[in-house]
């Protein structure tokens, strides 16, 4: 695309001040966060060392950039930095010199010139009601963007909740037909989800990094996540485990289970019913996760989150037909009280009918032939 | 399935009136899935509910509150399948009374005998319907109850395979979650905590109300398997479901065996 494919990574990396220990260190994380065993450190090195800058685009739609800003503010030096470095990135609509129609002859470009070369990663939901009107970028829908520049990439990434299933967006009652990105353009098969509210940009970066070491995706689940980062449950790697074991609970914000870092679990925590590596990937240079900061996990990176695994702040979601405010227990105690006292009603009748019954209706009857 | 039935010879201990015979309605699989049942869910419901919202609270350093109950839970869960699965092969290895049929209402005179149990339990009528095993509601409640026995186990197994990652458990149940969300799994499980409580409260009533009204023994069945009905009511019920000739033969038997001696 343009001369810096000839320039070296580690030029590149030193003229904006970051050392080659820094990066050294950028691939150990990657190596860490893929689950690969340390000796591929030096494999990841050297791969990354050789690479020719391949092209990216990213492709904002409904969306909030918060995807964008996540993996730009995401530390110092941030992972963003070198992924910046390590690809060309041809079109990013928040982060791009270039506007209206010269914008939009960069993204023609790399779709006609490095068709199936290219990465494509996607950010929010894209709309199908209505013929797709709900979000158009330069007099084109949203639908067509996406069909045309994801089905043309070698690989397509989906970052956020939005671009996974529809996240907020998509959530009840979904006005515009939102969907995420595998159901928009189905059928690709070179598709990586990287659901989170928004996604965790060690995570994005490690994909990034797998695929220009290996040249192929990572092991994927039933939700095309990498299992490398939704593998496992957050609650199984959360560092108030111990507390939730012991049966120490926070009751109410603020009380002396707050203040200690008590188990979460009664003020609605979905880490139980929640897959993602954010206990150990962290934020903001692994300095925190909401857990740690005090609040629940409402499960982000999970498929259809907002309609799923709300009410954040209770265990169970409501009873469909009952009223908001009904809990799943209050049902169930009234009824086993109703039942009981149906029950009580039983034995007062029996009792009334054995004394008031004529002589000759002793015994019983024999149930009754065909 | 269709072993002979017939009385079995009285208890020394225990008296019949003159014109009962006792009879071995209730197999031991019958009773010991009923057994395991019932101490399960009494378990599950226990250890349950503090899983839900946590109930007891903890002292001390070496607390291990959640981390017990959910082990008895997952240990009794592992009964309750046993049980239910021993439950399910006896539906067709076992005697006429534990047969599945008994459990469906659809054949005419089981139809019928719904509508007249019905009617006894509204008190629309003075006499209850005497059945040597199940009466048709009473079948029909069972059929919920292992219902929801059967929910119970798929959405428990559901969740415990997001806990366990285990591949073997993934192949039986990994179709469940992807169905219907794991908080919704979750809340049909805890839901129908309070459908066996609901049972629960029933079965102990109506196990008592039948007791005395028919004086047949039956709370004593289901610890001894065997019940104390009338010589010719048993005649009637082998009549109605294994037709006149069989019928005949089995009641010739049953008389013979339970030939008492004059008082």
């Amino acid at each position: 695309m343009n001369d810096s494919n000839e320039i070296e990574l580690r030029d590149v990396l030193a003229a904006r001040g970051i050392s080659r220990r820094q990066f050294v260190k950028f691939c150990s994380l990657m190596t860490a966060t893929l689950a690969l065993p340390p000796r591929y450190v030096h494999a990841v090195v050297k791969a990354l060392d050789k690479t020719t800058k391949p092209v990216l685009v990213w492709l904002e739609f409904q969306d909030c950039a918060g995807n964008s800003e996540s993996m730009l503010r995401s530390g110092h030096p941030s992972v963003g930095d070198f992924v910046l470095d390590l690809l060309s990135w041809e079109y990013h609509e928040l982060i791009m010199a270039g506007s209206g129609h010269h914008a939009e002859a960069a993204l023609d470009r790399v779709v006609n010139e490095c068709k199936g070369n290219y990465i494509c990663v996607v950010e929010g939901a894209i709309p199908t009601a209505d013929d797709g009107v709900y979000c158009t970028i330069g007099g084109k829908t949203a639908l067509d963007i996406a069909t045309r520049v994801c089905s043309n990439a070698a690989i397509n990434i989906a970052v956020g909740a939005c671009a996974l299933d529809g996240g907020l967006v998509r959530s009840n009652p979904n006005p515009t037909g939102a969907l995420g990105l595998s159901e928009a353009v189905p059928g690709l098969t070179n598709l990586v989800n990287l659901g989170g509210c928004p996604h965790n940009p060690v995570n994005t970066a490690a994909v990034l990094v797998h695929y220009l070491t290996f040249h192929e995706l990572p092991e994927l689940d039933q939700y095309r996540r990498p299992l490398f980062a939704y593998g496992n449950l957050i609650h199984d790697q959360c560092e108030r485990r111990a507390h939730y074991d012991a049966g120490r609970y926070v009751e109410e914000w603020g009380d002396e289970g707050a203040r200690k870092g008590w188990c979460l679990y009664k003020m609605g925590c979905k880490g139980p019913e929640a897959n993602y590596n954010c206990p150990s990937v962290q934020w903001n240079g692994a300095t925190s996760w909401p857990v740690k900061a005090g609040h629940g996990c409402i499960a982000c990176a999970s498929p259809r989150f907002w309609d799923t695994k709300s009410p954040f702040y209770d265990r169970l979601p409501k009873v469909p037909g009952f009223g908001v405010d009904v809990k799943a227990e209050e049902i169930g105690w009234i009824g086993t009280g109703v039942v009981a006292g149906a029950m009580v009603a039983q034995v007062v009748g029996n009792i009334v009918r054995d004394n008031i019954k004529p002589k000759d209706t002793d015994g019983h009857n024999h149930p009754p032939a065909n | 399935m269709n072993r002979a039935i017939h009385a079995a010879p009285d208890l020394p201990w225990k008296a019949t009136t003159p014109d009962q015979v006792r009879v071995y309605v209730w197999e031991w699989p019958i009773r010991f899935s009923h057994w395991v049942l019932v101490i399960t869910i009494i378990s599950l419901s226990i250890t349950g509910y503090y899983m839900h919202s946590p109930y007891v609270t903890a002292r001390g350093h070496e607390a291990y509150v959640m981390g017990w109950m959910r082990f008895v839970h997952i240990l009794s869960a592992f009964a309750f399948l046993l049980g239910m699965m021993v439950r399910l092969v006896w539906f067709f290895l076992g005697n006429k009374w534990a047969h599945w049929n008994q459990y469906i209402p659809i054949t005419k005179s089981r139809l019928k005998g719904f509508v007249a149990v019905g009617k006894y339990y509204g008190f629309m009528a003075w006499k209850p319907v005497a059945y040597i095993g199940h009466n048709p509601v009473a079948g029909f409640a069972y059929l919920v109850v292992y219902a929801m026995v059967i929910a119970e186990i798929l959405t428990g197994f559901a969740m415990f395979s997001f806990v366990v990652g285990s591949p073997t458990l993934k192949f039986f149940i990994g179709w469940l979650p992807r169905l219907i969300n794991i908080q919704y799994l979750r809340e049909i499980h805890f839901l129908i905590m309070f459908g066996f409580w609901m049972f629960f409260i029933h079965h102990i009533y109506t196990a008592i109300l039948v007791s005395i009204e028919e004086q047949s023994g039956l709370m004593d069945s289901i610890f001894s398997g065997f019940k104390y009905v009338p010589e010719d009511h048993l005649a009637h019920d082998l009549a109605e479901t294994d037709g006149p000739e069989e019928a005949a033969r089995e009641a010739a038997a049953v008389s013979a065996s339970s030939h008492k001696p004059a008082a």
